[in-house]
């Protein structure tokens, strides 16, 4: 008999019981093994193995299960509001970028007619408007740097104020 | 004969394509069934996987949450268990990779001395002593044998999954799972000489 033979019903012993093997090579099979020894102890042995795995009695607690239910809703929960906040920065930013936009040549011209009511050059209508953008973000910034406590998350001050009223 | 094979096919395709539809929306009541549906397989192939019970049931948990966080990567095209049993075998690698980059033969915890809880099944005390016997001689084999032969035999034997099914789960050729289940089932031999016969 050939390696091939060999492998062939080692391979048809595998795939028996969970596919469908065909008849003619089934009744291959069932001859190779009534004539090769090897072979037919490796299907005693194979069927044996699967006889003792299956007899192990392994069960999850129902603990287990209610914990992991209990966890894995938590963590959906999470995600949704995640999620819902990613939408939700996304659409303002993609409105902040929308207005500002659409109201830049309107700045633009009234830098213009202020910069002509006070008899300024016109070169200093760029530095001005780009200025005027950007001051309330620098405004903010240089106050978180001067109050950092008064401009903190509600959430945090509370924390902050318990952990004090625990110290005292 | 046919029409009801086609017929059977057609409503695994329609849970499928359920489930997959559930899990893109992160249903939790889907979810709370899936986790009841396969608590039990899930865990044996973790417990047979790392052979320790406490290590399983974190991986378990895992392995939800890991579920939870991919869904929308399970397209329903194939049988909902081979994607599961896929991410626990992700997880249970990455474990292992945390614990030791070496080697997966090391997944095994050594100090645990029962990984397993053998039913006595016998009728009359001897039938119980020998089955209990054969089990803790065939669970003593079984934990010597390196865990990547482990893990196929238990998705052949406890999953009923083809070879193919096994070499997508593992990611590994179809060659490799034969000989990993001949090797396996080959280093089992001997406890089944001495204790089953």
């Amino acid at each position: 008999m050939t390696n091939q033979e060999h492998d062939r019903a080692s391979e048809l012993i595998m795939r028996q019981g969970t596919e469908e093997i065909a008849a003619q090579d089934a009744a291959w099979l069932d001859l190779h093994l009534s004539q090769c020894p090897e072979c037919a102890a490796f299907a005693a042995s194979f069927e044996q193995t699967g006889t003792m795995l299956r007899s192990f009695p392994i069960t999850a607690s129902s603990s287990l299960v209610m914990s992991t239910q209990a966890r894995v809703r938590v963590r959906a929960e999470q995600l949704r509001e995640q999620h819902a906040r990613v939408a939700l920065m996304a659409v303002s930013f993609c409105v902040g970028v929308l207005f500002s936009t659409a109201s830049a040549w309107l700045w633009w011209k009234v830098g213009d007619w202020v910069v002509e009511q006070m008899g300024l050059p016109h070169s200093i209508v760029a530095p001005g408007v780009l200025l005027f953008w950007l001051l309330p973000a620098i405004s903010i910034a240089v106050l978180m740097v001067a109050v950092p406590h008064r401009l903190a998350h509600p959430m945090l001050v509370s924390l902050a104020r318990e952990q004090e009223g625990d110290v005292r | 004969m046919v029409a009801s094979a086609f017929s059977s096919l057609a409503v695994m395709e329609t849970e499928e394509a359920q489930i997959a539809h559930g899990l893109r929306r992160r249903d939790p009541d889907l979810l709370d069934a899936l986790i009841e549906q396969y608590q039990h397989r899930l865990l044996r192939y973790l417990l047979h996987l790392t052979g320790n019970r406490a290590v399983a049931e974190d991986l378990f948990q895992e392995t939800w949450l890991r579920v939870l966080e991919k869904g929308h990567l399970y397209d329903g095209r194939n049988r909902f268990v081979t994607w599961l049993m896929s991410i626990a075998h992700n997880v249970a690698i990455d474990h292992l990779r945390k614990r030791n980059p070496a080697s997966l033969d090391e997944m095994k915890e050594p100090e645990d001395g029962a990984p397993f809880e053998p039913e006595a099944g016998g009728p009359s005390p001897l039938e119980t002593a020998v089955a209990r016997q054969q089990h803790e001689m065939f669970e003593a084999a079984l934990e010597r044998v390196p865990v990547l032969f482990r893990e196929v035999l238990v998705l052949r034997f406890q999953e009923q999954m083809k070879l193919e099914e096994i070499a997508q789960l593992v990611r590994i050729p179809l060659a490799t799972v034969k000989t990993r289940i001949y090797r396996g089932v080959m280093a089992l031999r001997p406890a089944m000489k001495g204790g089953a016969r």
